[in-house]
């Protein structure tokens, strides 16, 4: 097996003098989708904000396909091949459609329209609104070109913060099978989650983060939604067994 | 008094359009830094002597009376204001970029004193003439006759603000710096140069209000302590435009210029004056968001 | 010890400068005179920048309608020093007062501009209202100041004057701001969310101060008038704003040493940089800016740790606890609340009783309401239907600070820190107005021993660590004296040993007769604490009961799941 897409080794965010990430470690393999679920206030975001930069690591070791990530400024870490579906969406609101996908493009004029043409096959929802300014969409047409947004430049490991949340059930499962369409064109995916439903759906490994801490860490295929669910609601492994006898 | 209506309406325009201009900088720059820039004002006044020193020089090289004077004039201007905006931004924002922007607002002010007194010691108190647009003789329609000269200033403004218009929305330049404005964080995470964004914003918005100050400098003269009203109009504008949105602040800025010289010609210039504070408290009483509302933009 | 340090070095102030200038005569007591009239502006400037962090441009506008009051009232009433110059206080106080209502609420950028307007209004006044102001010419023969007969028209007379003046403003100022209200302005200016919470009435502060400084501004203006005999437009132009401005940043926002430091600083500029003639202004620009970018604290702020150095030790009290701590009082009851906003409904018609001593716990998912329920209970927010209710008391439509007042206390998801420099200070600002500040002292420090940082409780903070700024909060709210408290995720951010010690805090809180509604998102931390837990998600209630039910409640559960497998 050759190098992981994406190494974390013993990876600490502080906030403000808290440790809101601790001794977090795992790998993203290519065409590997790994969850990293908790609720709200646990760590997912700055775990993913760590990685792209935008927040600093106190201790550990961060790796992009080999590549030592340290000292990297966000926008040099874009361009080594990382893209970024932030907490929130956070498109540009004042920008149309097209437009959010063309801001983020490194290349000619020609293939920059090229790949928009490709995103808005890709993502259908969004034809019809390709001139509409971003914050007109709807949340699920947000989400889709928020994720839209992060693979234009096609990285190497994409970071999802929280696709699915406050969509409608139907538009989670779109989210879903474009999650599943990045992972299979190669790339690797970490994706941070509180709804456990969905992450499990597509996930090939999943980590409980309680905290900062790992609490727990499987592979997709052996957990069912109602334990981990019941993992969170009561932030104890042990609450599992309880949770999914009711569940 | 019938037939000075339409030149009337043509200066007001032409004085808007260049108001314009100096509102259009302004909004930029608070989008991009999320401050005031009090020393808009004072920069259009040093576009103004920019090209005062420009028409000198040029009228020099060119011979005197060359028509063209003015138009090679406003370019010059431009380009050495844009540099000076980068010089600018290094003084007045780059040092204070972490503090809050009431920081901002007081450097601002402060280079702004620098500009206008810099102004005094180098030219004296006294109003001086630029150089004009185009020189020609008054446009005769009938008993109606209008001022060439105005009509290009309003064509020169308004071009300049098309093609503010299209670099920000159809150039990659622009959408990066929309970008970095509506969300320097994410432009940052997503590969957008945030800082270079800054200066360029800054370059620009002080050639438009270069351009401003060589396009008033005709009609109106220029003298150093001219930049204050300025920066009040735009600062106006912009808060009845809707804080941050172009397209309210350039509106609002074309209308306070017509109300000016409509109301200056049947009243008096104080009275002018004195109804558009009085709008403008009115406005802020009524609706403390600004006229048109605040843009979406919202920053996390 | 340190309070008497403060006073001699405000009193040096004071009186090294007049002493300085009568022993050097002539012009220096002009300069010096000059910078006496600017410090009592600059004071006022204070009140509305210092203390209120808000950027106003009308200081220069209220100095400029003193003068022009005491110039109309000198010249065309003939009225003497003794009644124009209240009415100079006076006058601009009543016009501050008049547009406080609509500007005050203004954001910032729009306060600045707000201010400025009517700062341009004045001018164009005083300019073309020539009848009355002389117009461009202004007012000759203002006459100078005489009081009870006794002429003080020699120049050394007008700068003892004026300082003595400028010593009563410093008093003013200091009535002003003293003891617990500095630090209720300071919580005030920080985080008015904060301050609200804990009683404060923002509205009220904030017009006493803006009031106050232009009464400042009115007094300097006159005492302008009285020295030169002359008023012109010139004291309402933009420049005499732009000078207070810069000597307030230069000196120092903070301490009343900083106007005096920059007033006779900036004074005296125009001396240093005489071989640039009139154009000393770019040198007055420059050092604005260079102040502005090299010391945010201005020169007062420099010498800060000198001018006011504290005791590190925790003040020894060894008085009984007022008596007023937490008595047990009503029940909250939370009825049908409901808000939406931007169509999005965040909390849906929810309910929930908190009873005096008894814990409840709120969890629910990210996004479900919780917080805005917390809002909407304190008054933070208002609800589009549904009551609040303390004991009999319905709160349903008061601000927050009456709220607060009738012990309703909550602390903060990201608490607010830094405002005051001791935890002790920053606690005493919750204190209720009316104990003495023996009580007051006594009560901050109870209740920095209940939320655990009685150690802390006299140093002078950095940046509190998460751990230290919840407890700072806890302590801020306890000492309002409340009856229910509500706590958002009190426990986030903490490592596991600190939780445990919160908990066992929170524990005796509740035993003491406190009710306490905790906020959570998960169960651990509420597991062994809470008596009840109410679940919440997307704004309502979807189940109650005791820890063990809710964490086996398959709506709880499925409320963590998210969309549900179709």
């Amino acid at each position: 097996m050759t190098a992981p897409i994406l190494t974390l080794e013993s990876v600490s965010v502080d906030r403000s003098g808290a440790r809101v990430v601790r001794d977090f470690t795992a790998t993203v393999g290519a065409g590997e989708v790994v969850a990293v679920l908790g609720s709200n206030g646990a760590g997912k975001s700055s775990l993913l904000r760590a990685v792209i930069g935008l927040e600093e690591t106190s201790a550990g070791r961060m790796m992009l396909c080999g590549e030592d990530l340290a000292g990297k400024l966000p926008r040099e870490r874009a361009a080594a091949g990382i893209g970024y579906c932030p907490e929130g969406r956070r498109l540009f609101p004042g920008l149309t459609v097209e437009e959010n996908l063309a801001v983020v493009f490194d290349g000619s004029a020609r293939a920059r329209k090229a790949r928009i043409e490709e995103m808005l096959d890709r993502f259908p929802a969004l034809i019809a609104k390709r001139r509409d300014r971003a914050w007109s969409l709807s949340g699920g047409q947000q989400q889709m070109l928020a994720i839209a947004r992060a693979i234009m430049n096609s990285p190497n490991l994409v970071l999802l913060d929280e696709p699915t949340l406050g969509l409608a059930p139907m538009i989670v499962e779109e989210v879903l099978e474009s999650v599943r369409t990045i992972a299979a064109n190669g790339a690797g995916v970490l994706l941070a989650e509180q709804n456990v439903g969905p992450a499990l759906r597509v996930a090939d490994r999943v980590l409980v983060i309680a905290r900062g801490d790992i609490v727990y860490e499987e592979r997709a295929e052996n957990l069912s939604a109602e334990q981990i669910a019941g993992i969170m609601l009561t932030g104890d492994r042990s609450a599992t067994t309880a949770a999914s006898v009711t569940g | 008094m019938g037939d000075a209506v339409p030149q009337l309406l043509v200066n007001g325009i032409a004085l808007g359009s260049a108001y314009a201009l100096i509102a259009l900088g302004f909004v930029l720059v608070i989008n991009a830094v999320g401050a005031v820039n009090f020393a808009q004002g004072d920069l259009v006044m040093a576009g103004g002597f920019v090209a005062v020193i420009a028409g000198e020089a040029l009228t020099g090289r060119l011979g005197g009376g060359s028509a063209w004077t003015g138009v090679l004039v406003l370019p010059l201007t431009m380009l050495a204001m844009a540099g000076f905006g980068l010089l600018f931004s290094l003084l007045a924002y780059v040092p204070l970029r972490r503090r809050p922007p009431v920081s901002v607002f007081i450097s601002t002010i402060a280079v702004g004193l620098i500009i206008q007194h810099a102004a005094n010691a180098g030219f004296g108190p006294e109003p001086r003439i630029g150089p004009a647009l185009i020189q020609a003789d008054a446009l005769r329609l009938g008993p109606i006759a209008l001022s060439v000269q105005q009509i290009a200033v309003i064509g020169a403004a308004g071009l300049l603000i098309g093609l503010t218009g299209l670099l920000l929305t159809r150039t990659q330049l622009g959408r990066y710096l929309r970008a970095a404005a509506q969300d320097p964080e994410i432009a940052e995470a997503l590969g957008i140069h945030g800082a270079r964004c800054i200066a360029v914003t800054f370059a620009l918005a002080v050639a438009l209000a270069g351009a401003a100050g060589m396009l008033l400098s005709n009609h109106f003269f220029v003298a150093p302590a001219d930049g204050g009203l300025f920066m009040l109009k735009a600062y106006i504008a912009v808060t009845l435009g809707g804080w941050g949105r172009l397209d309210g602040a350039a509106l609002a800025a074309l209308l306070i210029g017509v109300f000016e010289v409509v109301t200056a010609a049947y009243l008096s210039y104080v009275v002018a004056e004195a109804l558009l504070y009085a709008a403008l408290l009115l406005v802020l009483l009524v609706r403390p968001s600004g006229l048109l509302g605040e843009t979406i933009q919202r920053r996390t | 010890m340190a309070r008497n340090r403060s006073f001699w070095i405000m009193a040096a102030l004071l009186v090294l400068p007049v002493a300085a200038a009568l022993a050097l005569g002539g012009y220096e007591q002009r300069i010096m005179t000059l910078a006496g009239i600017y410090a009592i502006a600059v004071l006022g400037y204070q009140l509305i920048f210092g203390r209120l962090g808000a950027l106003s441009l009308a200081q220069g506008c209220f100095f400029g309608i003193g003068a022009y009051v005491t110039g109309l009232a000198g010249v065309h009433l003939g009225w003497g020093f003794i009644a124009s110059f209240p009415a100079s206080l006076a006058v601009p106080a009543l016009i501050a007062g008049l547009v406080a209502i609509p500007v005050l609420r203004l954001e910032s950028h729009y306060f600045a501009l707000a201010t400025l307007g009517i700062s341009q209004i004045a001018l164009l006044i005083g300019v073309n209202w020539t009848e009355v102001t002389g117009g461009a010419n202004g007012l000759y023969g203002v006459p100078g100041i005489r009081i009870a007969g006794i002429s003080l028209f020699s120049s050394e007379a007008m700068l003892l004057m004026v300082w003595g003046t400028l010593a009563a403003a410093v008093l003013a100022f200091g009535a002003l701001t003293r003891g617990r209200r500095a630090r209720r302005l300071a919580l005030l200016r920080e985080s008015p969310e904060a301050a609200a919470a804990v009683g404060i009435d923002i509205g009220s502060n904030r017009l006493i101060l803006f009031v106050a400084s232009a009464a400042f501004g009115g007094g300097a203006g006159a005492l302008q008038a009285h020295t030169i005999g002359v008023v012109s437009p010139a004291v309402l132009d933009f420049q005499i704003m732009v000078t207070i401005l810069a000597m307030t940043v230069i000196g120092g926002r903070g301490h009343p040493a900083g106007a005096i430091l920059g007033a006779l600083l900036l004074a005296h500029l125009p001396e240093w940089f005489r071989f640039l003639e009139s154009h000393y202004l770019i040198a007055y620009g420059t050092a604005l800016l260079v102040a502005v970018i090299i010391m945010p604290e201005g020169l007062a702020g420099c010498f800060g740790r000198w001018l006011s150095v504290r005791d590190p030790t925790p003040p020894e009290i060894k008085r009984p606890v007022p008596a007023r701590v937490s008595e047990p009082g009503g029940e909250l009851r939370l009825c049908n609340l409901r808000k939406t906003y931007g169509g999005v409904t965040a909390v849906d018609g929810a309910s929930l009783t908190v009873a005096p001593g008894r814990i409840v716990g709120l969890i629910g998912p990210n996004g479900s309401g919780k917080s805005t329920l917390i809002n909407l209970a304190t008054g933070l927010q208002g609800q589009e239907s549904g009551t609040v209710h303390l004991g009999p008391v319905d709160l349903s439509r008061s601000p927050p600070h009456i709220r607060a007042r009738a012990g309703l206390a909550r602390t903060f998801q990201s608490p607010a820190g830094n405002a005051n420099r001791t935890p002790l200070e920053s606690v005493l600002a919750a204190c209720p107005p009316d104990l003495t500040d023996e009580d007051a002292e006594a009560l901050a420090m109870h209740c920095l021993e209940r939320a655990g940082l009685e150690h802390l409780s006299g140093k002078p903070a950095g940046p509190p660590s998460p751990a230290e700024a919840r407890g700072l909060d806890l302590a801020r709210a306890l000492a309002t004296c409340p009856t229910i408290l509500l706590l958002d995720e009190p426990a986030a951010g903490l490592a596991p040993g600190e939780r445990a010690d919160l908990a066992d805090r929170l524990k005796r809180l509740a035993a003491e007769g406190l009710g306490l509604l905790i906020v959570d998102h998960s169960m651990d931390f509420l597991l062994p604490l809470a008596d009840r837990i109410v679940c919440l998600a997307t704004g309502t209630v979807v189940a109650e009961g005791t820890p063990e039910a809710v964490s086996k409640d398959p709506e709880a559960i499925a409320a963590y799941f998210g969309s549900r497998p179709t």
